[in-house]
């Protein structure tokens, strides 16, 4: 029989959308937990697009969008290099914006001691007056204006028109939360000291572009050098093309006279286009974004394990319905059909309900994915994210489409339902996943091929980071496999407690359904070893970061007071102390010894990196550090003997795959330096990786004292407190920490940092037990005549719930074994593969066997409970009889 | 029809202007009854008269709207869920025409399921298990689950369930209309035999005529009234 459109609206109209009509409750509960999946993809996705846009547009709200850009191959450009630019440029219609970047944050408080505890600020500095040539609509027209309506409009500040000293632009969002106008005072620490701005005007929004978010601000170039002591200094120079035709072409050709500018043993500059930077800053998060994407996935896949389920279960409840329409004519494929069609609908109601959830989630997720980026990669931050109608259809189409597929199975099963289930009330099952979870050789072969791809290497990326997606698949495979076997875990426990011969009616029926466990059962078991497998597994890495963790801090902070600038908030944070400030404070009477610490990042082979400046001989006494390679003698701790001899991290050392005793070309103004590796040591502290290089040298090759921080050994007898109060009176701009407090500060950020796992954990295991529910409740409605055979012969309602509450905790029982002995592997690899692959930190396993045993019983309180409820619900079904 | 049982037994059900419906229609509307030990009594009567909602009403599974059902003396509409319930664990067998044993219990397991709730032990059990199925015939298949049973087969030991617990009254509800006539025949020689046998009351719910030849009485119902009564032929 042709298909005919007729008969699918009919089933559509008559049947599915009446059944939907008929249980809104699970109708709604079905779409809205599709919907959260679709939400959290959508959302990640989202936050993910607007902190990558972060990266590059700050500039751009202000100049329009610049053309290109230079820097110095290592650290800060010269002022000088833009009077070589418009020599070299001639006559060359192009602007050159000239901009120096940094951070900072306001002054400490006792309710923001903690670390990370205030908001960081990034600051622009411009040179204003020149930006009034980018000021005409041809540009955009995106100079500064006055702060808001209230803000004094008689005397707004022209930007060129005499600038006040410190002046400062904002946001108008920053405007709002802070309620500031014109000539606010806003302190802020700025490397070592405490700066007072003065709030000079608001920053404009561009057509087509986010609004500036809360956390930037502007300053005159000439002042924020001053404040930063780099005067002379640049981050960057930006061009900006007059809008016309042939802007790209133009672009290229003053690309090209600036790189046949540059001499190759010794550039000047690193000259890159708009796009390429945009496209540095996708790169160098990819690793990041893919595993959020990774993430984001799974909670999809949850989703579409329930959308499975539910319409398994409206399978089973509407096969009679099904059976008659097949005897009225209707074919196997047109009811495969309607199914489907039920199924996409789904996709895409709950898509679009996700979508919506998706969009409030950004809102919220881009702020800390912005952060993780800004701690991470970069020093930018954003607000909001705004909505994207292509992120919008690729979440839409993944709903429909993987909602579509996930009703693939229930809709091949009511397309074979017989016309001849009408005339049968003996409620034959249907088995879905019957037939391949039964399949030994397919969980042996799962779990073979798992081990096998442990001995594949991570995906190298580009930007340096490392995907260990070979290890992701071997978790897939060793859990699928686990899953398999758990059916047969179930038949072994059934057997089992049969053999005991317990005299309970309940007990022995939960037992007489599991011996010979049908499909439905087998998946409900597997679902609960992926939920446990990975729940425990990521607990046992959780745990072992904790113990390793711990340990590590112990030896680390072993000297007395460790100083930073006090504006120090992130990794990515360039704040520094100046060479008088630290030299004055090691001078102090009760300051046994100074460990000057002064880092930069480096572009090695194109990745980035960190060189630190230290002492050798500090480090070793101090930090004790664990050695993955100790060095073969003293050499290196020697500042006579260690001239070219750094100690590379673990992360540095599987980040570049260099060991002992290879030789590293350093990046320095001018040129290169080789360096040796006398040693490799394990660092929890940064997954970038860094090299330690003796202080004088570095002060030597980068030509500066200004410090990152400094660590002090105080002599015997004197109070680490005593000293940190009078430091903290004198430098107000210094963070100044006791031992105690950083272990404490330390352990607190990581312990936070690992917080959302176990709101995974809880997720996963509720997700679970929801699987669960629906199976049993699949299951009972099957044997509805059974039950009510049951009641017939004189069961009681309550020893039907038991029952049933049994049988789910028997499955429980199964897929807490399976899972809990996964995750013991999955621990391994975790800890063994993709930690070390992705971050190349070796850890020391530990077990939480206390956090293993409460989510065994918490998994198996929730699936014997969610098998109670649904044996309560069942004694009260219906069964299939006449009259 | 069968020979009356002996004068003088007692009366093990009553039921008395039993008035039932659904949805706003009636199906039952004040049939009045009495069954007595060892008496079998066969209720027919076309589709939709009212058969199996009486049998429900009788058996406990289902509460009539007026009228009164007292069985062994007790009144079942002032009995509570589990008071019914223990009414029907203790002191009734069903037998249904689909049969419904419990597809993952064996044959020997269902039978001694309502051995089991009704506290029987372990070894007296397996004894009742075993003899109930050497009388019904099946004892080779006492480890089959149902699916590997024929038709006859299950309701042979569908009959062995429902006696297992040697109840005062057996309802059976069409036995015999999901099977043949020569296994239709075995289960209905069967059923009287073993009625004979224990005493225990027979209420036959059937369109069969051959299943009413069994029966000492024959009560007819149309819509949901008694429509005639006829005594066992002497003849």
């Amino acid at each position: 029989m042709p298909d005919q459109p007729h008969v699918l609206r009919i089933l559509w109209t008559r049947f599915a959308w009446r059944h939907w009509r008929l249980a809104p409750v699970s109708s709604w509960l079905l779409l809205l937990i599709l919907a959260l999946g679709v939400a959290a993809f959508f959302s990640i996705r989202l936050a993910n697009e607007a902190a990558v846009a972060g990266f590059a547009n700050f500039t751009d709200l202000i100049t329009s969008e610049s053309d290109g850009l230079i820097t110095a191959p290592v650290g800060p450009l010269p002022t000088a290099v833009l009077k070589d630019l418009r020599q070299l440029l001639g006559n060359t219609p192009v602007n050159l914006v000239p901009v120096l970047e940094t951070s900072a944050v306001p002054p400490r408080r006792a309710e923001t001691e903690g670390i990370g505890a205030r908001p960081t600020y990034q600051i622009l500095g411009l040179d204003l007056p020149a930006l009034v040539n980018l000021s005409s609509p041809a540009y955009g027209g995106g100079l500064p204006a006055t702060a808001s309506a209230e803000a004094s409009p008689s005397a707004p500040n022209q930007p060129g028109g005499g600038l006040r000293t410190n002046a400062v632009y904002i946001s108008a969002a920053l405007a709002r939360r802070d309620q500031l106008t014109n000539g606010s005072r806003l302190s802020l620490v700025i490397n070592d000291r405490l700066a007072a701005l003065e709030v000079a005007g608001l920053i404009p929004n561009r057509p087509n572009q986010p609004a500036a978010p809360a956390g930037l601000l502007i300053m005159d170039l000439p002042d924020l050098q001053r404040l930063t002591d780099k005067v002379g200094r640049l981050d960057r120079i930006e061009f900006v093309l007059e809008p016309g035709a042939l802007r790209a072409e133009r672009w290229a050709a003053i690309k090209q006279t600036l790189e046949g500018a540059n001499l190759p043993a010794a550039p000047r500059w690193v000259v890159s286009s708009s796009a390429e930077r945009r496209e540095a800053g996708v790169t160098m998060t990819r690793a990041f974004r893919l595993n959020l994407t990774i993430l984001s996935l799974l909670a999809l896949l949850v989703g579409l394990y329930l959308v499975f389920q539910g319409l398994n279960g409206a399978v089973v409840r509407r096969r009679n319905e099904i059976a008659i329409l097949r005897s009225l004519g209707v074919t196997a494929r047109q009811i495969q059909q309607a199914w489907l069609v039920e199924a996409a609908v789904i996709g895409l109601v709950g898509g679009l309900l996700g979508l919506a959830l998706g969009w409030l989630g950004a809102q919220l997720a881009v702020q800390t994915v912005g952060r993780t980026m800004h701690a991470l990669y970069f020093g930018r931050n954003v607000d909001s994210a705004p909505f994207d109608f292509q992120e919008a259809l690729i979440a839409l189409i993944v709903a429909v489409a993987a909602s579509t597929v996930a009703g693939w199975r229930p809709a091949r099963l009511a397309a074979n339902t017989p016309p001849a289930q009408i005339a049968s009330r003996t409620g034959t099952a249907s088995d879905p996943g019957g037939r391949w979870l039964q399949r030994m050789d397919l969980g042996l072969g799962l779990l073979g091929l798992g081990l096998l791809l442990t001995f594949l290497p991570p995906l190298r990326m580009e930007g340096g980071a490392r995907l260990p997606l070979a290890s992701y698949a071997t978790a897939l495979c060793w859990i699928f496999g686990a899953g398999v076997f758990a059916g047969q875990i179930l038949a072994g426990f059934a057997r089992f407690f049969q053999w005991l011969k317990w005299d309970s009616v309940p007990l022995g029926l939960a037992c007489s359904h599991l011996r010979k466990p049908s499909g439905r059962h087998r998946l409900a078991a597997a679902g609960l070893v992926c939920a446990v497998g990975m729940t425990a597994g990521m607990a046992i890495l959780v745990g072992s970061f904790d113990t390793t963790m711990r340990g590590w801090i112990a030896r680390t902070f072993q000297a007395d007071v460790y100083l930073s600038s006090d504006g120090d908030q992130t990794a990515s944070s360039i704040n520094r102390i100046a060479p008088a400030t630290w030299e004055s404070i090691a001078k102090d009477p009760s300051v046994k010894q100074a460990n000057v610490i002064q880092g930069r990042e480096l572009i090695l082979n194109g990745v980035s990196t960190l060189l630190v400046g230290h002492d050798p001989r500090f480090f070793r006494d101090y930090s004790k550090p664990a050695w993955v390679s100790a060095p073969q003698d003293d050499t290196v701790f020697d500042a006579a003997r260690n001239d070219h001899l750094v100690l590379a991290s673990e992360s540095f050392s599987e980040r570049f795959h260099v060991a002992q005793g290879e030789v590293v070309q350093v990046p320095v103004p001018g040129g290169f330096q080789p360096v040796t590796i006398a040693g490799i040591y394990a660092d929890y502290g940064n997954e970038r990786g860094a090299m330690l290089l003796e202080r004088g040298q570095f002060a030597k090759w980068f030509g500066t004292e200004m410090a990152a921080s400094v660590i002090l050994a105080l002599q015997p007898g004197s109070d680490p407190e005593a000293l940190r109060a009078k430091l903290r009176a004198a430098h107000p701009g210094l963070g100044v920490f006791t031992s105690g407090f950083l272990r404490g500060e330390a352990l607190r950020i990581f312990r936070q940092t690992f917080a959302v796992t176990y709101a995974l954990e809880l997720i996963g295991i509720l997700v679970a037990v929801v699987g669960l529910a629906f199976t049993m409740t699949s299951l009972l409605w099957e044997r509805r005549n059974d039950l009510a055979t049951l009641r017939a012969l004189g069961l009681r309602r309550r020893e039907l719930s038991w029952a049933a509450a049994l049988e789910g905790g028997l499955l429980a029982v199964a897929g807490l074994s399976a899972g809990l002995l996964v995750s013991l592997a999955l621990g391994w690899l975790l800890i063994f593969r993709i930690n070390k692959q992705t971050f190349g930190w070796t850890l020391q396993t530990d077990h939480p066997w206390g956090q293993l045993i409460i989510l065994a019983l918490l998994v198996l309180a929730s699936a014997t409970l969610a098998g109670w409820f649904a044996g309560r619900w069942s004694t009260r079904l219906p069964a299939e009889r006449e009259e | 029809m069968a020979e009356p049982p002996t004068a003088g037994r007692g009366l093990v059900l009553t039921a008395k202007d039993v008035a039932k419906a659904y949805a706003g229609r009636p199906v039952l509307r004040g049939v009045s009854l009495e069954l007595r030990a060892g008496e079998r009594l066969a209720l027919t009567g076309p589709s939709g008269s009212g058969k199996s909602t009486l049998l429900n009403c009788l058996g406990g599974v289902d509460r009539p709207d007026s009228g009164s059902i007292c069985f062994k003396n007790q009144a079942l509409e002032l009995m509570d869920a589990d008071g019914l319930t223990e009414v029907r664990r203790r002191d009734i067998g069903t037998i249904f025409q689909f049969f419904h044993l419990l597809p993952t219990l064996t044959a020997a397991e269902n039978v001694e399921l309502p051995l089991q709730l009704n506290g029987v032990a372990r070894a007296e059990r397996t004894d009742r298990v075993r003899s109930l199925l050497e009388r019904v015939g099946v004892a080779g298949r006492s480890q089959a689950l149902p699916g590997e049973l024929s038709g006859g087969e299950m309701q042979r030991v569908a009959i062995a369930r429902a006696l297992a617990h040697a109840p005062a009254v057996l309802l059976a509800d069409e036995p015999t209309g999901n099977l043949d006539s020569r296994n239709g025949a075995i289960i209905l020689d069967l059923l009287q035999e073993l009625s004979d046998e224990t005493g225990t009351a027979l209420l036959l719910v059937t369109h069969s005529g051959a299943a009413t030849h069994i029966c000492h009485r024959e009560i007819h119902l149309r819509d949901g009234l008694i429509s005639g009564v006829r005594k066992a032929d002497t003849d």
